[in-house]
């Protein structure tokens, strides 16, 4: 599921302009498999051959946002590079990535409820939930925020229909067959389900966030 | 020569910014930098300044220059700025002695001014950047506003040499946007009646973002999408779930799922930040090659 070949087929790209001063690759407007595993590779081709003039690349879920400076750079150039390159990226190689272990207290007030609507003891959502390697789909929602994906359909649920004001960093949330971690404060409409140590943020680092698009993750229960 | 300054009054959201922290957005950090850039380019060209410095609010600011020297570059909206009572120029520019105090009060126009100083802050560039970005609390002074009692330490001055330039006349009429990723989500009667019909600068804005008071009722009954998220830049016109339009500024959540149906040129983005609550808008669309023809035939 985390893989993908010559044979994979993406989603039919568009490029649209995003104000005067970038351009926005969708894959798709709602998220699939697919559409965020072509949005990766798009990443990591841009990196390998880089449009001139593009000062800024960053994905999304579905996804990419390439900025450029509008003084020095036209759009439609821009464009035209970038189709040259959307051609061959069935054919690129998929990014490797990182592996991580990233281990949860299932603690999160909302576990319980999420294991009950899942039709699941709890040690059975927990079993199921790190039953496989997720892969980072993606990041920049907020500092360090990271949302992996994607679960099996059996372990979908909407978002909570309220939203809670604050959760503090290192948050496990559930919802929309993702699991994602907070690395700041920030409300959501998530299912609070665990916490972790892990810390995906650091301004005084270079990079300040770990964890990339395309890693995959495993949760383990923290000891 | 270095100086020291004392923060002796601050409006709201004082904050130290710079040219912006790029290149951070896959890490969940939009790059802030100044509301005005035209504004503050032209405080920096004053003051002889390349670095950071100091962008104001509305109520203005005081400080004291605890010691030694400095040249201090003013602009951005129109504010009322006194050196030791005396009335200066806005824009213009003030070297301060020790124990002088500049004062900024609130003045005719515009929401947001900048203090330039020929020496540069002396404070942690975080990700490469001193800007203070008011959604992540990072950058500027421990990345919250600046407050009675801060004190500033600026370098030796080591920018270019001050200009007495002045300021370009600024343009009015329509703010100009070009049609965003979802403005196909609006009917076409929504579409049309966005730029026939004015809008409101609500009291609601901030760095991050501008809300727009919809009085002709343009977005009231347009059914509004929740869309998988996708990369937000700034002057993105976004509208929200009850139909609020919000325009997102320099402290922009980097990411959004709620549609946008435009987004304002560079060009006029500055202008635009400047614009009081009350002050009615229009919307203009243009094509995204006149946008930069427009923001070409502005630069220097």
């Amino acid at each position: 599921m985390t893989g993908s070949s010559v044979t994979d087929t993406f989603p039919t790209p568009t490029i649209a302009p995003l104000g005067d001063a970038a351009l926005l690759v969708r894959f798709g407007t709602a998220l699939t498999d697919s559409a965020n595993r072509a949005a990766i590779a798009l990443v990591a081709l841009l990196q390998r051959a880089p449009v001139p003039g593009v000062v800024e690349v960053a994905p999304s879920l579905v996804s990419v946002l390439l900025r450029y400076d509008p003084l020095t750079a036209a759009a439609a150039d821009i464009a035209a590079e970038l189709r040259l390159r959307l051609y061959a990226l069935a054919a690129a190689a998929p990014p490797p990535g990182r592996e991580w272990t990233i281990p949860i207290r299932f603690d999160g007030p909302d576990f319980d409820s999420v294991a009950a609507a899942l039709k699941l003891r709890p040690a059975a959502f927990i079993a199921a939930h790190n039953g496989a390697p997720l892969r980072v789909l993606a990041t920049g929602f907020a500092p360090g925020f990271v949302y992996c994906g994607l679960h099996a359909e059996a372990l979908v649920l909407p978002r909570r229909t309220e939203v809670r004001p604050m959760v503090p960093a290192g948050t496990v949330l559930f919802a929309a067959g993702q699991t994602a971690i907070t690395a700041t404060e920030l409300p959501t409409g998530w299912h609070v389900i665990g916490s972790t140590e892990f810390n995906n943020f650091d301004p005084a680092a270079e990079p300040p966030t770990q964890l990339s698009p395309g890693d995959r993750v495993s949760f383990t229960v923290a000891p | 020569m270095s100086a020291t300054i004392a923060i002796t009054r601050a409006g709201p959201l004082t904050t130290v910014q710079d040219a912006g922290r790029f290149g951070q957005l896959r890490h969940g950090i939009s790059a802030s930098g100044p509301m005005d850039g035209v504004a503050y380019r032209l405080a920096g060209a004053l003051a002889g300044a390349d670095h950071g410095g100091i962008e104001i609010t509305m109520a203005g600011i005081g400080l004291r220059l605890q010691s030694g020297q400095c040249r201090v570059g003013l602009a951005g909206g129109r504010f009322d700025a006194r050196h030791n009572g005396l009335m200066l120029e806005w824009p213009g520019a003030v070297s301060l002695a020790a124990g002088d105090e500049l004062t900024v009060m609130p003045g005719t126009a515009g929401n947001y001014g900048y203090l330039r100083f020929d020496g540069a802050p002396v404070l942690p560039t975080i990700m490469g950047s001193l800007a203070t970005s008011s959604r992540a609390r990072l950058g500027g002074l421990e990345g919250r506003p600046l407050q009675v009692g801060d004190v500033l330490e600026l370098a030796d001055a080591a920018g270019p040499a001050p200009q007495a330039v002045t300021a370009r006349q600024a343009e009015t009429g329509p703010i100009r946007f070009v049609w965003g990723l979802h403005a196909d989500l609006f009917a076409s009667p929504v579409r049309q009646r966005f730029v026939t019909t004015p809008f409101v600068i609500s009291r609601q804005l901030d760095r991050m973002g501008v809300r727009l008071t919809d009085a002709g009722g343009v977005f009231a009954d347009a059914t509004i999408l929740s869309l998988a998220s996708d990369a937000i830049v700034p002057g993105d016109i976004q509208i929200l779930g009850d139909g609020t339009p919000i325009v997102l500024m320099r402290d922009h959540q980097p990411t959004g799922g709620y549609p946008r149906i435009g987004t304002i040129i560079s060009a006029d983005l500055d202008r635009f930040a400047q614009l009081r609550p009350g002050t009615d808008i229009a919307f203009s669309s243009v094509s995204v090659v006149h946008a930069q023809q427009i923001l070409r035939s502005q630069s220097p």
